[in-house]
């Protein structure tokens, strides 16, 4: 994390070169080597750090017929959960990323037969082991792209949260189903920020809840172009507030999560125009970035490279 | 569900056992005979009241959609002469059986089963019209459970399907058909007493003609696949499934009612009530019910926590303890004084029903067997058989199928097609072998020779329902040219024993086909609603 030279020319998205053991997981992925899969998760104690594993695991098209086989040879609860993440994977890159409007008849049709195999798997794992953090998580995902409702996903999240209870990995999956895209409102969307940064240690990941909200917050006012909602003292004050009890606290635990939350930091605040406030997060990151919240506006690269600049230059 | 009133003290009658062979009455119980009728007998400690059952086996489930209420008309009849009185007694009518039963000194407990054994040889028909208002005043008045739709679905407009709907047969039925019910069924073979005290008081009379002991009704099926779903209902989840008759089923009812209001009430707060049932169906047979109902913004979260119970005693992942309270609550039955009194009913019923009777020892030595992995095959029992209603949106992404919607599609059906008047796009066939309503989602059809009731209106209309619970609803005022010489067609080829006459239906009751206005789109729409397609 040392200062690295401003004037960047590419940004690095790779997850595997911010993490670099998180190499070591996708050889094996990409070798069908189950061993050592399961025990690269095994040595990973840390549930959140696990719930980044295996994300990189489920974007991996070739995880898909390895871990079929995975389930059929031995159907652990992890080979059927991380299976289970990849269906849930091919089903939303066939939604795509655009909004319910948008999405055609067909496309929804196989997007929800999708996340229907992804479920069956989960309910089975969560029935075998009620504990089990990875599959509680990605049933948040297919409940709401299911449309189970949202004192269905509300349930689930709060028998993770049961056995886990700062799950920021899930935090944010519920974040999301609490916005109004998907049926919500803002005063549960930040209450819940806020009683998660509460609730959670200081030094927590859960500031970035706090960003989020707001950053989710922004886009919802931004018709063709950024809005000026981050603009405000006061959104800016509240940021900074939540880095100082989240990135910023000396109790801070980098972890596999910090580059995402330097990345929401950074983009909140530059988003907002407070480059010498984002100067930091940007310094730290060098040149990891996130599709959060880079990709939202045109392209990633180019969005993350330019407010990297401006904030260099302020800062 | 029928009501399933059992006399005192008959918990123990909801224990299943898993033995099968002749029905005989085990050593603390004294089988004899009264009038020919087979008698069971226990003693009781201390002079209380002597209490006693007479069981039929005859039931809802026996009838017809037509004749529907048969049974408890007869049931109502004989106890008519009762009147009002302080003695305790009373008369049900469940699917299978019916059951009179008395609480009273020796004397009136005489009285009482000489009383209904002399109806039954002669019933009071003439008081069959009041009867018939009285029944049909119970049943606007009867609230109904949440699982009143399941039998409907599960086995279609017969048998065991019957529970869910009303008494039909109480329009129409008339002294003859209500008196030769009674002489088929209520008869001295097709019955058993049980009744407390060591021996049969003095003055017993209870001649009934003779007759034979009837087979439990064959259960039917109006369900291609299961589990299945369906959606509708209160606001709460319900299901319902069909496992062998053990201790461990009767037992895994018992943890699976306590888990669901465990996670559902306790640990959720998304439901107030929570629980499940265990009822024997017939010989070898029970049905398992669980339900929980939803707290306002919670139904969905019930729906979730419903399946995910069932899926963790599915996968087995069930603690000793949870097995171990449920034995205890069991065990303890055991322990009441008089036992062999407090399990007379169940033991008659079984009796009747040729299901085997254990000793006690003998059921607490089953119960004491009962393992996890036990309940776990139990649990998957009821998950391959069960039907699922839910309110709101499908349960397909857990693995359910929905029930169908619509009837097997026919060959093309011969016949005059009658275009609906308020959509193009709905028409009713009226053909020689059946009636068929095609719309664009789907088409119904109802054929004459299975055609479990036909109600027929003062005003021409003709509503078939199928065996397989669909129904076809013929208005004349809703189709083009249902001229009468159509509808004999139609009266002609439906049985007559199907045949329902309904009372006059109040002028806004009958449906008018709405002025052709507004698009066409609008005017299919407002005729879907009308049509109320489906079941029921």
């Amino acid at each position: 994390m040392s200062p690295t030279a401003p004037d960047l020319i590419r940004a690095e998205f790779d997850l595997c070169r911010q993490i670099p053991s998180l190499v070591d997981l996708r050889t094996a992925v990409r070798g069908s080597d189950w061993d050592t899969v399961e025990a690269y998760f095994d040595f990973l104690d840390d549930e959140e750090e696990r719930a980044v594993a295996a994300n990189l695991v489920s974007d991996l098209s070739s995880s898909e017929r390895f871990l079929e086989r995975a389930v059929a040879d031995h159907g652990s609860p992890l080979a059927r959960t991380l299976l289970a993440a990849r269906y849930i994977s091919v089903g939303w890159d066939i939604r795509s990323s655009y909004t319910a409007e948008h999405v055609s008849r067909e496309q929804f049709q196989e997007f929800h037969a999708w996340l229907r195999r992804a479920e069956q798997l989960l309910i089975g794992v969560c029935a075998d082991e009620p504990a089990y953090a990875l599959a509680w998580m990605n049933r948040l995902t297919t409940a709401r792209g299911l449309e189970l409702g949202a004192s269905e996903v509300r349930r689930r999240y709060d028998r993770l949260a049961e056995h886990h209870p700062h799950h920021i990995q899930a935090q944010i999956l519920l974040l999301q189903q609490l916005c109004p895209k998907w049926g919500g409102r803002w005063e549960d969307v930040f209450g819940f920020a806020r009683e998660c940064m509460a609730a959670a240690p200081a030094g927590s990941h859960a500031g970035r809840l706090v960003v989020q909200a707001h950053l989710e917050r922004w886009l919802d006012d931004s018709d063709d172009g950024p809005g000026d909602y981050l603009r405000a003292t006061e959104v800016r004050d509240d940021i900074l507030a939540a880095a100082d009890r989240s990135v910023r606290h000396p109790d801070y635990r980098p972890g596999f999560h910090w580059v995402g939350d330097h990345n929401d930091f950074a983009g909140a605040l530059s988003l907002g125009g407070h480059y010498r406030e984002a100067a930091p997060y940007f310094r730290t990151l060098g040149d990891k970035a996130t599709e959060y919240p880079w990709g939202y506006w045109g392209d990633r690269e180019v969005q993350f490279l330019k407010h990297r600049r401006r904030a260099m230059a302020k800062g | 569900m029928t009501q399933q009133t059992d006399g005192p003290a008959a918990t123990v009658a909801q224990d299943g056992t898993t033995t099968t062979g002749p029905a005989t009455a085990p050593a603390f119980i004294t089988a004899t005979e009264v009038d020919r009728i087979p008698t069971l007998l226990a003693p009781t400690s201390g002079g209380g009241p002597v209490t006693a059952g007479l069981y039929f086996r005859v039931g809802a489930a026996d009838e017809t959609l037509a004749t529907a209420g048969l049974t408890h008309l007869v049931e109502h009849l004989a106890l008519h002469r009762h009147g009002v009185s302080d003695l305790h007694y009373n008369g049900s009518t469940a699917a299978t059986h019916t059951h009179f039963v008395v609480s009273g000194t020796a004397e009136e407990v005489v009285a009482y089963l000489n009383g209904v054994c002399a109806s039954l040889r002669d019933l009071p028909v003439e008081r069959l019209a009041t009867e018939r208002e009285i029944l049909r005043t119970e049943q606007a008045g009867r609230s109904r459970g949440p699982n009143h739709q399941l039998p409907l679905w599960r086995y279609g407009a017969r048998g065991y399907g019957l529970a869910s709907y009303p008494e039909y047969g109480t329009l129409h039925l008339t002294a003859d058909a209500v008196r030769d019910w009674a002489r088929t069924w209520f008869t001295r073979d097709n019955a058993v007493l049980w009744m407390t005290g060591d021996t049969v008081p003095e003055g017993l009379d209870l001649t009934l003609p003779a007759g034979q002991r009837k087979p439990l009704p064959a259960p039917t099926s109006a369900l291609p696949v299961t589990p299945a779903y369906l959606t509708g209902g209160s606001g709460g989840v319900v299901l319902d499934g069909i496992v062998r008759r053990t201790s461990a089923a009767s037992l895994f009812a018992e943890v699976l009612g306590r888990a669901l209001f465990t996670d559902l009430r306790q640990k959720g707060g998304y439901s107030y009530a929570a629980d499940c049932e265990y009822h024997p169906r017939d010989t070898a047979h029970a049905t398992i019910t669980a339900y929980a109902d939803a707290l306002p913004q919670k139904q969905d979260a019930v729906v979730g926590g419903f399946i995910d119970v069932l899926a963790r005693m599915c996968a087995g992942t069930i603690a000793q303890a949870e097995l171990d309270s449920a034995r205890v609550k069991r065990l303890k039955l055991y322990e009441t004084p008089d036992l062999g009194a407090a399990a007379l009913p169940s033991y008659a019923l079984n009796v009747l029903t040729e299901h085997a009777n254990l000793t006690p020892d003998e059921h607490r030595a089953e119960l004491l067997a009962v393992t996890v992995e036990d309940l776990r095959d139990v649990a998957r029992e009821l998950h391959a058989s069960a039907l699922i209603q839910v309110p709101g949106r499908p349960v397909d992404w857990a693995g359910f199928t929905e029930a169908p919607q619509w009837s097997a599609p026919a060959s093309d059906p011969a016949g005059t097609v009658h275009r609906s008047r308020q959509s193009d796009a709905v028409s009713l066939t009226v053909g020689p072998e059946a009636v068929t309503l095609v719309t664009p989602g789907g088409q119904i059809s109802v054929r004459y020779d299975a055609c479990a009731a036909m109600r027929v209106f003062p005003d021409g209309a003709r509503h078939l329902i199928g065996f397989d619970a669909f129904v076809a609803e013929v208005e004349p005022t809703l189709y083009a040219k249902l001229t009468p010489d159509r509808m004999a067609v139609i009266d002609a080829a439906v049985p007559a024993a199907a045949v329902v006459p309904m009372p006059e239906r109040d002028p806004d009751e009958i449906p008018q086909a709405a002025a052709r206005r507004g698009g066409l789109k609008d005017r299919a729409r407002g005729m879907l609603r009308s049509l109320r397609p489906g079941r029921g």
